[in-house]
């Protein structure tokens, strides 16, 4: 058998995995791992950010105007998702926050969204899921100081 | 006094589920610290929309996107990221009051003997049209005489003990996609399992879904049919005995037995004017539903209990004619499985994100 009727062969066989309905969505994004599983690549166009062995996970930090968060507590919450490399952290600030440049020296890879000042809590969470890639997405809510802590 | 275990809600969403940011509200409204509980939202078949609403209120949000994949199968993805040692399902169309969750979580403090506890309807719903008044009351009506007792794991609001709900299997989502008697199954499992289910009359909740007289028929048609069809009427009914569906098909056995009786007796009668037969057939059903009549009468006046006594009527002739045809598919075609890419793909044990339907 010559090599473009293995090609056409293989192709048959995407075609048929392509047609076949997947729960939870009809797409052929969702396929990938099936196509891994019988030792093919997917077809062009069907490899990209779609399908997942996993979910993807992100955090987003919700710091309001005048709200801080302390590292360690978004360091905890990293490692409490598990391989913290593979965390999206999207940090959402009313205004500039004091606590962002420590935040940002202990956690690689943030990806900040400045809002206003004074846009509300409820508008920056909205504001950062809009952004976030996640399937599964935590939220963690900045403190205010209290008045002895200043 | 016992210390309070921390609690996960999980809220199982879909774009078609309206009142959702109110049934939000409602759970962050409760009269418990925000640090004491956390908040899961599953977002079935999600949108960008739905999404965002649920992080305004969320503390952790999955999104499964594409088709709807259905409450059990959404309950259960929440349930893997739970944090709680207490677990409380509250659907999307269901608002607590401030004293609910609180209660649920007391209960289970303090009696270590009881491993999940379910909140019963409120006397008054959100929409105050008729069908809506009408099936809410019905399902209240249901609850009452099992008070404390062996009762269904609601499906609108109801806290277990996480490692309960590990070991009995949680929700069936192989054979449960659309909501119904999804949790009459794991009801039955946790009780099969020698864990205590109560029904607590005191925690109410009020259910905020608009019902028509259309939907009310289809939600008995889907109950009785899947509850026939996959569960198994005689079992269900000795553990599940506040189920909507029996408090339906109980009154209706005497009446059809009252009709079957007169109808022989009419044949060794001179012919009666239709119209007295009817009298007495529509009378027999009346008599057989007596207690509800009543039970409407004194939550709602005797002018809606007249209106309800036919509405009634024809919703049990809908759940009858709905358990035969539970009992005729079960006996063609067997129990619920999902189609066969789903069973295809869980045989190869394809790992993916949405997972693939997992079979108990």
């Amino acid at each position: 058998m010559s090599g473009a009727g293995l090609d056409s062969s293989a192709r048959s066989e995407h075609h048929v995995l392509a047609d076949a309905s997947v729960p939870g969505d009809a797409s052929a994004h969702h396929l990938e791992p099936a196509f891994h599983a019988i030792g093919l690549q997917p077809l062009p166009g069907t490899s990209n950010s779609g399908p997942r062995r996993t979910p993807r996970r992100s955090l987003i930090v919700v710091l309001p105007e005048n709200h801080s968060v302390a590292p360690e507590r978004v360091v905890e919450h990293l490692t409490g998702e598990g391989d913290q490399d593979i965390v999206d952290v999207i940090v959402a600030c009313a205004g500039p926050s004091s606590s962002l440049a420590a935040l940002q020296r202990r956690v690689r890879d943030i990806q900040v969204l400045l809002a206003p000042a004074g846009t509300s809590v409820g508008d920056l969470r909205e504001l950062a899921m809009r952004q976030s890639p996640g399937d599964i997405v935590t939220l963690l809510s900045g403190i205010q100081p209290s008045s002895s802590d200043r | 006094m016992p210390r309070q275990p921390y609690l996960s809600v999980i809220v199982p969403v879909q774009k078609t589920d309206v009142g959702v940011k109110e049934v939000l509200k409602s759970i962050c409204n409760s009269a418990m610290a925000r640090d004491s509980y956390e908040l899961i939202v599953v977002d079935d078949q999600s949108t960008e929309e739905s999404a965002s609403l649920a992080a305004r209120y969320a503390d952790k949000v999955v999104r499964l996107a594409g088709t709807p994949a259905g409450p059990a199968y959404a309950r259960n993805r929440g349930v893997e990221i739970a944090c709680g040692s207490v677990v409380a399902f509250v659907n999307a169309d269901v608002a607590v009051n401030p004293g609910t969750l609180p209660a649920m979580l007391a209960t289970l403090a303090k009696r270590p003997e009881i491993d999940a506890v379910s909140a019963s309807h409120s006397e008054t719903c959100g929409p105050q049209n008729f069908a809506s008044r009408y099936w809410n009351l019905l399902l209240r009506y249901g609850e009452q005489p099992h008070r404390g007792r062996h009762a269904h794991f609601a499906a609108g609001c109801a806290a277990v003990r996480r490692d309960v709900l590990v070991s009995a299997g949680s929700y069936d989502e192989w054979r449960f996609v659309t909501a119904g008697v999804e949790t009459f199954d794991l009801a039955h499992r946790l009780i099969g399992a020698g864990h205590r289910v109560v029904l607590d009359t005191n925690i109410k909740v009020t259910h905020l879904k608009r019902w028509t007289v259309r939907s009310v028929c289809q939600e008995v048609w889907r109950r009785s049919t899947l509850l026939a069809r996959c569960l198994g009427y005689q079992q269900t009914r000795a553990t599940i005995p506040s189920e909507v569906v029996f408090t339906l098909s109980r009154a209706l056995t005497p009446a059809v037995a009252v009709l079957v009786t007169l109808t022989l007796a009419a044949a060794f009668l001179p012919e009666p004017p239709a119209l007295a037969a009817g009298g007495i057939a529509f009378s027999a059903l009346l008599l057989t539903n007596l207690p509800v009549h009543r039970f409407y009468a004194k939550a709602a006046g005797l002018g809606f209990a007249i209106v309800a006594a036919p509405m009634h009527v024809f919703v049990q002739l809908v759940a009858g004619v709905a358990l035969c045809n539970g009992w005729i598919l079960r006996d063609m075609f067997g129990d619920v499985v999902p189609d066969v890419t789903t069973q295809a793909y869980s045989e190869v044990g394809l790992e993916m994100w949405p997972p693939v339907r997992r079979r108990l």
